[in-house]
């Protein structure tokens, strides 16, 4: 899908916006457009993401009714909408990590609602709110376990390029390797979510709420490194709670009230 | 030479008790439920096997196998049916009920099954290597069959430690551990997990029972006792280190021989509970009973 002009133009501002030159070299070398993409064809008429009635509940509570939008394989979509109207329930009913009806498609594939390695395997992967990493697992073992959807060899993960391409993307976390998830810093905690997402090598990279917390340099670094994502051929969804940075980069917005979408 | 021999004596039971821990925390870390049942699967290894060599005539080796199938599919079946529906519904069910009650009763139903069908009487299977105690010189004596124990329990141990530190299957049981909707976010599925580490735990208890039994024997509610103590050097590891419980484990097996040795066997329990609200008391940090921050 096209981006439209005003989108494109305020991009174009950020992308001078790097708030540490020392990256710029590593991920111009890595985050060339995939060679891939789109290697895989989406079956005709079929989008990356299509979503019908999906609804999810938590015990009798309602969060979710009758959703439903499509994601074109490119876009960078903005989940947004206040904080508990059910944005972060879409992604995880999507991912198929709580309970939902309704029908969720991934590049034409229906997807099971009680298989949670279809969606990684078949190229969605989520970086969920709040990173939910493992504390007492060093930096690479987490960042490796973001491999698991593709292949059960350790070996295999650790060499794919995906597995390396996602290394270089944070070049401050190479000293950090060995130390526990746990003990790092919130932004740090981020870059190791966002890595471990890119180490499925996703076509489609969930963001929820990529910058809760995080002080402001931190959260300018993370949108950059989404902007390169999004730049080397993946499909972005973003789900923000204050849209103003995730309208800057994205080309289309789907608004939540109440689990309901009001604008697609 | 007395010490000396106890040492060993204690060795082999710590060996038990070490991968019999090792197995409580590995499963507790993926399914947050304690397998208070672990000992329960050695009882009815040992008793099946003897039931089927001494009463039906079977030959060991299919007796053997013929067991392990059974307590392979009794814990696939328990895993589907009982554990299926308190963890695989729409709302995961978790808690002190679910952490000690859904295996505390299997327990009681293997060992209800175990009297009905093998009576209330000591028995043992046959000794797989049988003959005299092997003399390790100055007076120093180890049965055959504790031989085994250890050796097997190294084996256990090694490929244990193997699996978790140099595998992807390994490092996702971690994740389970550490962080179960993380864990899922990756697609890996905590229940294939928890059904897999069950039965893995109940066959290699099952082993165990066949292969100790030849020692100790073993009566229908033997199992409760190696359980308990598997759950206190479980528990000294806090249920979240292996590697922990295996050392807590062995030194609970040497600790129990000495004081059987020099004091009385009838203490021995009484010192290691008292052991173990010490180590609550003094350092709840290393029990687990502290907060871990995200």
């Amino acid at each position: 899908m096209p981006k439209s002009p005003p989108f494109c133009a305020i991009r174009d501002v950020l992308a001078g916006d790097n708030i540490n030159g020392a990256y710029d070299g590593a991920m111009a070398r890595s985050w060339a457009p995939r060679a891939d993409a789109g290697a895989e064809p989406v079956r005709d008429g079929a989008s990356a993401l299509a979503i019908s009635n999906l609804s999810v509940t938590y015990g009798r509570v309602a969060a979710v009714h009758d959703v439903s939008f499509e994601v074109a394989e490119g876009d960078c979509v903005a989940l947004i909408g206040p904080n508990g109207n059910g944005k972060s329930s879409i992604v995880m009913g999507i991912a198929g990590l709580v309970h939902r009806r309704g029908r969720v498609e991934i590049f034409g594939r229906p997807a099971p609602a009680d298989d949670v390695s279809f969606m990684p395997r078949h190229g969605f992967t989520l970086v969920p709110e709040r990173r939910q990493l493992y504390p007492q697992l060093s930096v690479a073992d987490n960042i490796v376990l973001g491999g698991f959807s593709r292949t059960r060899s350790l070996r295999r993960a650790r060499a794919s390029d995906a597995h390396r391409q996602a290394l270089e993307l944070f070049p401050e976390l190479s000293d950090r390797m060995k130390q526990k998830a746990g003990t790092l810093s919130g932004g740090e905690q981020q870059m190791v979510a966002i890595a471990r997402g890119l180490a499925a090598d996703p076509r489609i990279l969930a963001v929820d709420e990529p910058c809760l917390g995080l002080a402001e340099t931190v959260s300018r670094r993370v949108y950059d490194v989404l902007r390169r994502i999004h730049e080397s051929g993946r499909t972005l969804l973003i789900v923000e709670e204050s849209p103003v940075r995730a309208l800057q980069l994205a080309t289309r917005q789907v608004e939540v009230r109440n689990g309901v979408v009001v604008r697609a | 030479m007395k010490l000396g021999n106890l040492i060993i004596s204690g060795i082999v039971t710590g060996s038990i008790y070490a991968s019999f821990a090792a197995c409580v925390a590995l499963w507790y870390r993926v399914s947050n439920i304690l397998n208070l049942a672990v000992g329960d699967f050695a009882m009815l290894g040992a008793l099946g096997v003897d039931n089927l060599v001494r009463v039906h005539h079977w030959k060991l080796a299919p007796a053997i196998a013929a067991m392990l199938a059974a307590v392979a599919v009794g814990a696939y079946v328990y895993d589907r049916i009982v554990l299926g529906l308190a963890q695989d519904g729409r709302t995961r069910q978790e808690g002190i009920v679910v952490t000690f009650f859904f295996t505390f009763a299997l327990s009681f139903f293997i060992e209800g099954i175990a009297e009905l069908l093998y009576g209330t009487d000591v028995h043992a299977a046959p000794a797989i290597w049988s003959g005299q105690s092997l003399s390790l010189g100055g007076g120093l004596h180890v049965d055959r069959a504790g031989v085994l124990v250890v050796a097997f329990a190294a084996v256990v141990g090694v490929t244990l430690a193997l699996v978790l530190r140099g595998t992807l299957q390994g490092k996702a049981i971690e994740a389970c551990g550490e962080n179960f909707f993380g864990a899922r976010i990756v697609g890996i599925d905590n229940r294939k997990y928890r059904r897999l580490l069950f039965i893995v735990s109940a066959l290699l208890a099952c082993v165990f029972g066949i292969l100790e039994s030849p020692i100790t024997g073993y009566t229908y509610d033997s199992g409760a006792a190696i359980s308990l103590t598997g759950f206190i050097a479980a528990a000294f590891a806090g249920f979240q280190k292996p590697g922990k419980a295996v050392v807590a484990g062995l030194g609970i097996g040497i600790v129990e021989a000495l004081l059987g040795g020099y004091v009385s066997a009838n203490y021995a329990d009484t010192i290691l509970y008292a052991l173990l609200a010490a180590a609550v008391l003094i350092r709840p940090g290393a029990m687990g009973l502290d907060v871990v921050p995200e």
